[in-house]
């Protein structure tokens, strides 16, 4: 990182409340091009709700987004992704009657033009396309794997492999900026290995900055090369993995958690854990 | 026409009860399982026919008189409507609805569709006969059928506040159907009068007995001298009006129903009852925590089937309480799935809708604000009576989703 | 990786044109038509020749009906509304067309000229009912499922009572040139319109038929198809990936109202006369209960499924009266026991061909 490059995806003191709750307060980001970010937190940090937020699923309460210069916040979040904010969700949400192939197909949908007159009389025009958005998602499919499985019905996968759908779809959007909510989650350690040299090498093949969720901490404080920390809806911390790594700050949250929860549910030991392996590694 | 208005009112007021007590229905079920029971309005017409069967069974078979029933009619028909309904809504819950609790809500959807169906569509199958007139012609089947119907009366027309105007000797005219009156009358306009008669007739065995009965004045309004010849109805001979005293009822401007003041009544301790249970009780704390949410609910150890089958028979026995009272005020039970009754059920679902599912007090708002945009509507331009209410509907879905008192929720993503 | 729209332009140009596949569904509409027409009088009698009129019509209203609840997934219970503009306007084109073209209605001399005036009212019918169901989908966006529903239901209810308070029908040529606007609107207030000649023979029936079932299951594999099945599967998660749900709603609300409309336009031309009833809930019910047992999402499960419904109490007369009782308990426990339907969102070939190459496209 020579030069600082230009600002891609910025956020400014976005915010929202659910009767009370603040789940997200004044938080602002800045993704450059190319950029790979990670956003951790304890659970309920509202890292969630902040894609939620930039994507147009909730409408911000306070300050604004702008993608490239333009302005995102009240937009819709069709008009969102058509600007060129793709996104995958933590609970997995493919369209699980269709095919594999289908559910990659709809994500290049917002990219083509869809006349019910060329459809119905099946047009040159419209062959054209079709056959186009068929070969570009097969093609996506390769990248990932998962081109033996295209027709397949989405709901029929391994956990794994809709995880990686799900990635292949917010692809086929054509995004700049790729946002992603725990894509490890549920992964064995080797294919949480591959996964990251595959988030790495979508950069560098897509072109698309990268804002990654992850509760594994020994993935990100690997794959990203900035950091912002989430606790109770504001940034407690941003910086390089190092940086936020050792900060105090952050290692309270985490810990803090650990303690409160105590006999509570396991999940959020996680956090400890990992940020322990991240250190050691 | 201000009188008109009043009288709108006091139909508003006792129907948009009911409407009110219907909606609850919706409104609870809502509540613990954040889905619209369609089959609540089916619920409320199974009550409907429940009570005029067991009413027409009782009075053929245990030899009631019925222009006069006793008191314990009543109670025993609202029993059976109680009964049946929250037996049936007990069922629905329990065999259509629980296994699809975790099912998409489409499928739950269309369940609910098909329960509704299946009660509407049940009832209209024409049964067995089980209660028969003298002459022994059919008057009520099991199930109910597909012909129009009348409700007996269990309650005598009564309104309250009717006045005496005069009192005294009355006779028969030269002709049958005419009385004469010992003093002069005025009658004005706008108002229903009626000669209260008590008489003397001589029974089949011979013995003497006292008749009270009212019949109306078929005159129109001005002065009349004593010992004018006024028509009536029903037409009384000469004979029988020999020596008969009368007593001249003028009726308000605004009547009030004794039927009215009940259902106002009964509606408004079943309301309270209700406000009670769901803040005072025990079972009403458990539904307000599967309303606010199942999953945390039973992690508390709230055995969450008990709290929604309890809630479906609530439910259902609120909306038969309705449906025994509705006929009481509008005795025909005609068309009955297809056309009215249904309707009747989507009205409180349309009350529940607009004081805000899920939302107790919205219900009762909602009930009694249906029914005045009904009944005002209809006064304005009848034939669009219904047009108004789903107007009403789609115009605050659109502009308030969420209801009058609702408030909003997030899907979580 | 190349954009969609430079892979686009690289499709080269023998793919993207196949006459066979681009034509050959519109001659089998045509050959449908005829066959149907020619074969049925020589294997049934008249009865049975006009059930197939019946069956036609509802294979039409379930199909149309199956693009909004099956593949969009937006429970309307409205149909039976959008079938009754298409019904009314359709013969009301018709029988005051006649009457002001020819004096009057349903002579042999005029059969051509009423037949194009069918085809009219089948247009205008179309027109009207997509006109309504524009009217009904803009709210649709703003509600959920059960809502949605019951906003339906309440169109076709309101359907119901405007027809019931429309004048007296004009039945003298006369009348009608007085002043033709009233008389096309005269719909006869509740006993419904009367005397509409019976036009739609099944050769009609049948090729309005075949084409809702080429344009229906065209659309279902196409890129609107799959934003139609991403808003009934996920509507987050299609928005996300820029589906804009209002454009695409009210695109399936407006197709399903137009066929809907031509299904009852053909209806009144069987020799069956319109009725404000016939706009009501329980028609609506009927052709709901034919997608949900075809599969929501299945074109030529709702096709099997009307086929079915309208021959099974035609068959059994003694039926009749139970006839809605059926129905409702086949509801409640196809829910139960096979949720989806008899074929879920697939067709029936797919069932035999299980596993095909890999498909998302064009047929
Ligand atoms: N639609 C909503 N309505 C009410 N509260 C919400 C809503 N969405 C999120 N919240 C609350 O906001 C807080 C932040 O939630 P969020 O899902 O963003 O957390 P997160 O950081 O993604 O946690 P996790 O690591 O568990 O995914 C939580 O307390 C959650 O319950
Ligand atoms: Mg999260």
């Amino acid at each position: 990182m020579s030069t600082a490059p230009a600002t891609l995806l910025e956020a400014s003191d976005i915010g929202i409340t659910f009767g009370g709750l603040k789940a997200v307060q004044g938080l602002s980001l800045r993704v450059p091009t190319g950029a790979l970010h990670g956003l951790i937190g304890p659970n309920g940090a509202g890292k969630t709700t902040a894609f939620n937020l930039l994507t147009g699923v909730y409408q911000t309460q306070t300050g604004s987004v702008t993608l490239a210069g333009t302005t995102l916040s009240g937009k819709r979040p069709h008009e969102i992704a058509l600007a060129g904010l793709s996104r995958t969700f933590q609970n997995i949400r493919l369209f699980g009657e269709l095919s594999v192939l289908d559910n990659v197909m709809l994500g290049s949908h917002l990219r083509g033009t869809h006349r019910l007159i060329r459809t119905v009389f099946r047009t040159p025009a419209f062959v054209r396309q079709e056959e186009a958005m068929r070969e570009r998602a097969l093609e996506l499919l390769g990248i990932f794997g998962l081109q033996g499985l295209a027709a397949e019905q989405a709901k029929s996968l391994p956990y794994g492999d809709q995880r990686r759908l799900e990635i292949c779809r917010a692809l086929a959007t054509e995004p700049k900026v790729l946002l992603l909510d725990e894509p490890a989650a549920g992964m064995n350690p080797s294919e949480k290995k591959s996964l990251a040299s595959t988030i790495r090498s979508i950069r560098e093949r897509f072109g698309v900055a990268i804002l990654l969720i992850e509760h594994d901490m020994g993935l990100v404080m690997d794959i990203c090369e900035h950091i912002t920390v989430l606790d109770h809806g504001q940034v407690i911390s941003a910086g390089t993995p190092r940086f936020v790594q050792d900060d105090p700050k952050v290692i309270e949250a985490y810990l803090g958690v650990v303690e409160e929860e105590g006999t509570g549910n396991g999940e959020r030991g996680t956090g400890k854990a990992s940020l322990g392996k991240a250190s050691a590694g | 026409m201000g009188y008109e208005l009043l009288q709108i009112l006091t139909v508003t007021i006792a129907v948009g009860s009911l409407y009110a007590l219907v909606a609850l229905g919706y409104t609870l079920v809502y509540g613990v399982l954040k889905f619209i029971n369609f089959a609540h309005s089916d619920v409320f017409v199974l009550g409907a026919w429940t009570s005029f069967t067991t009413a027409v069974f009782l009075i053929a078979t245990q030899g009631i008189d019925s222009a006069n029933p006793p008191w314990w009619l009543g109670v025993l028909v609202f029993l059976s409507a109680l009964v049946v309904c929250g037996g049936v809504g007990y069922c629905i819950e329990r065999f259509a609805y629980r296994p699809l609790r975790k099912a998409p809500r489409l499928n739950v959807l269309i369940t609910a569709i098909g329960v509704s169906l299946l009660l509407q569509n049940v009832g209209q199958i024409t049964g067995p006969t089980i209660a028969r007139s003298e002459q022994g012609s059919p008057l009520a089947t099991l199930p109910f059928g597909a012909t129009p119907k009348r409700m007996p009366t269990l309650l005598p027309e009564v309104v309250l506040n009717e006045s005496t105007l005069a009192k005294g000797q009355a006779q028969g005219g030269a002709a049958r159907g005419v009385v004469v009156l010992d003093q002069q009358i005025t009658l004005e306009e706008g108002r229903q009068y009626r000669l209260a008669i008590t008489r003397m007739q001589a029974g089949s065995d011979g013995a003497l007995r006292t008749i009270r009965e009212s019949l109306s004045l078929a005159v129109e309004s001005g002065t009349y001298a004593a010992g004018t010849e006024l028509r009536t109805t029903p037409r009384r001979t000469p004979e029988e009006l020999s020596g008969a005293t009368y007593e001249l009822r003028r009726g308000p401007r605004v009547p009030i129903n004794l039927i009215d003041v009940i259902i106002v009544v009964v509606s408004l301790s079943l309301m309270v009852g209700l406000q009670v249970l769901i803040y005072r009780t025990k079972m009403g704390s458990a539904m307000r925590a599967l309303s606010h949410n199942v999953e945390t609910a039973s992690l508390m150890g709230i055995n969450t089937n008990r709290v929604i089958s309890f809630t479906f028979v609530l439910g259902s026995v609120l909306a038969a309480s309705a449906a025994f009272l509705y006929p009481m005020k509008y005795p025909g039970l005609n068309q009955t799935a297809h056309g009215i009754w249904v309707l009747l059920g989507l009205k409180a679902f349309v009350a529940a809708v607009v004081g805000g599912i899920g939302n107790v007090r919205g219900a009762v708002l909602g009930g009694f604000l249906i029914a005045a945009i009904e009944f005002f509507g209809a006064w304005a331009y009848a034939p669009l009576r219904d047009v108004y209410v789903f107007a009403v509907l789609i115009l605050v879905l659109l502009y308030r989703p969420n209801g009058l008192l609702g408030k909003a929720v997030m899907e979580k993503v | 990786m190349k954009t969609l729209a430079q892979h686009t332009k690289d499709v080269p140009a023998s793919r993207a044109f196949r006459p066979a596949v681009v034509f050959l569904p519109w001659v089998a509409c045509v050959a449908v038509a005829f066959a149907v027409q020619l074969v049925a009088p020589a294997l049934f009698d008249d009865y049975w020749v006009n059930v197939l009129r019946r069956v036609g019509v509802f294979v039409i209203a379930a199909v149309s009906l199956n693009i909004v609840n099956g593949i969009t997934g937006q429970f309307s219970m409205g149909h039976a509304g959008f079938m009754a503009i298409g019904s009314y306007i359709g013969a009301s084109t018709t029988y005051t067309g006649s009457l002001l073209l020819h004096g009057s209605v349903g002579d042999d001399s005029f059969a051509v000229q009423g037949t194009m005036l069918m085809l009219g009212g089948l247009v205008a019918g179309a027109c009207a009912a997509a006109g309504a169901g524009y009217l009904v989908g803009l709210p649709s966006l703003r509600l959920r499922g059960d809502y949605l529903a019951i906003v339906t239901l309440g169109f076709g209810e309101i359907i119901r009572v405007l027809l019931e308070l429309t004048s007296k029908q004009v039945d003298t040529a006369d009348g009608a040139r007085a002043n033709p606007f009233a008389a096309f609107f005269s719909f006869n207030g509740p006993t419904g319109f009367f005397g509409t000649p019976a036009y739609a023979s099944n050769f009609w029936i049948w090729l309005f038929v075949a084409i809702t079932c080429v344009v229906a299951y065209r659309l279902k594999r196409s890129s609107s198809g799959r934003a139609f099945l991403s808003i009934r599967e996920d509507e987050i998660a299609a928005r996300a990936m820029g589906i804009d749900l209002t454009k695409y709603k009210v695109r399936a609300f407006v197709l399903a109202a137009a066929f809907g409309g031509v299904a009852g336009a053909l209806f009144s031309h069987t020799g069956v006369n319109p009725s404000p009833t016939d706009a009501g809930f329980q028609r609506s019910f009927d052709i709901i209960i034919m997608v949900v047992l075809g599969g929501l999402g299945s074109i030529s499960g709702s096709v099997l499924a009307a086929i079915l419904l309208v021959l099974l109490p035609e068959m059994l007369r003694g039926l009749q009266e139970y006839r809605l009782v059926l129905y409702a308990v086949l509801l409640i426990v196809m829910m139960l026991v096979r949720p989806q339907g008899l074929f879920g969102v697939k067709e029936v070939w797919d069932l035999w061909g299980a596993k095909r190459k890999a498909r998302g496209g064009t047929p």
